[in-house]
């Protein structure tokens, strides 16, 4: 080893204390995590029922999707609403909020690379859109 | 606990994330300012650094580099892109929610003072990173790893995924052409003196 490489050893470098930012941005990074998993569970319910209204649709002489649908509205008062209007709203109010979350997160960038990074919540939030528009046509 | 563990938690459990920070968020920090020397550059490559890593914590599979070579390995890269191109990071502050901002920067005030007063107490470091900026980032890489961060060749070769022999020779390469740089009359700064 040489008289440089000795002398650049034992330089001593700035040292990082406990930093006091450190857990806010922690806490901020952690929570940036998209909720898809449970969107697209609680999504798959009025998929799955307009799916079976489809193939009963196909299959059922006489009888249309749309036809279905009113019927499956109108025989389950309560929970047709809950399944069609409250949960797909509250599934836009949340990926909403976790799309707004990750462009802070991700230091605000282009719509292309949003869409990138966050593409599970854009669908979650047109296939809840969808579905309103179902229950509502 | 392992990094596989510690991984398959943070997968399971996305808010176990901060354990990483909890555990490498100061030494990457203090890498990443040794390198830079500049705080508020530092605060947003160490930032897009661990958002980087989480956002693709699912895809980095356990193979035999350790969580921590990883992240160096992202810092390096990022600290190199701001090199390179001058890469505007987005603000640290921009990223956090309004809610907790003023909190976040009083935060951020108190550690900047607090290491730009570190900075200051290492002349002889700041002489010889002043030196170095000039050299090649295939050199600076290696040599601060090297002398700041007191890795070995081994270590080196991991976080650059180059080979050591590589690493030897950049090395010894680097440490002539920075030992030149170091001699120059020119290079009359308070830290000269010590270094020679």
């Amino acid at each position: 080893m040489t008289a440089f490489e000795e002398t650049l050893a034992r330089m001593t470098t700035p040292e990082v204390p406990q930093l006091k930012h450190q857990a806010l941005l922690a806490d901020a990074i952690s929570r940036g995590k998209s909720k898809s998993a449970l969107s697209f569970w609680w999504m798959s319910i009025p998929l799955y029922v307009i799916a079976m209204l489809f193939m009963k649709s196909a299959y059922v002489r006489d009888s249309t999707l749309r036809s279905n649908l009113h019927e499956f509205f109108t025989r389950e008062r309560y929970v047709a609403p809950l399944l069609f209007v409250v949960a797909p709203v509250i599934l836009i109010l949340i990926n909403a909020a976790s799309i707004r979350r990750i462009h802070f997160l991700s230091g605000s960038p282009g719509p292309a690379t949003l869409l990138r990074i966050a593409w599970s919540n854009v669908a979650v939030i047109i296939v809840s859109a969808t579905i309103l528009i179902i229950y509502f046509l | 606990m392992s990094d596989t563990q510690l991984l398959e938690r943070i997968k399971a459990n996305p808010s176990e994330f901060s354990e990483l920070f909890t555990l490498y968020y100061r030494p990457i920090f203090g890498y990443v300012l040794r390198r830079t020397g500049n705080f508020d550059d530092t605060a947003d490559i160490a930032a897009e650094t661990f958002y980087h890593a989480f956002t693709h914590i699912k895809s980095f599979s356990y193979r035999g580099i350790a969580i921590k070579v990883w992240l160096y390995r992202i810092a390096t890269n990022e600290v190199n892109l701001y090199f390179r191109h001058r890469k505007r990071h987005a603000s640290l502050v921009d990223r956090i929610d309004s809610g907790n901002r003023v909190q976040f920067e009083a935060c951020l005030q108190d550690d900047r003072k607090e290491l730009e007063e570190e900075l200051q107490k290492h002349e002889e470091f700041l002489f010889v990173r002043k030196q170095m900026m000039s050299l090649p980032l295939r050199y600076q890489e290696v040599i601060s790893l090297r002398y700041f961060e007191g890795k070995s060749n081994r270590e080196i070769a991991e976080i650059l995924d180059i080979n050591e022999g590589t690493i030897k020779s950049l090395l010894s390469r680097g440490l002539g052409r920075l030992r030149e740089k170091c001699d120059v009359p020119g290079a009359n700064d308070a830290g000269r003196g010590a270094i020679r």
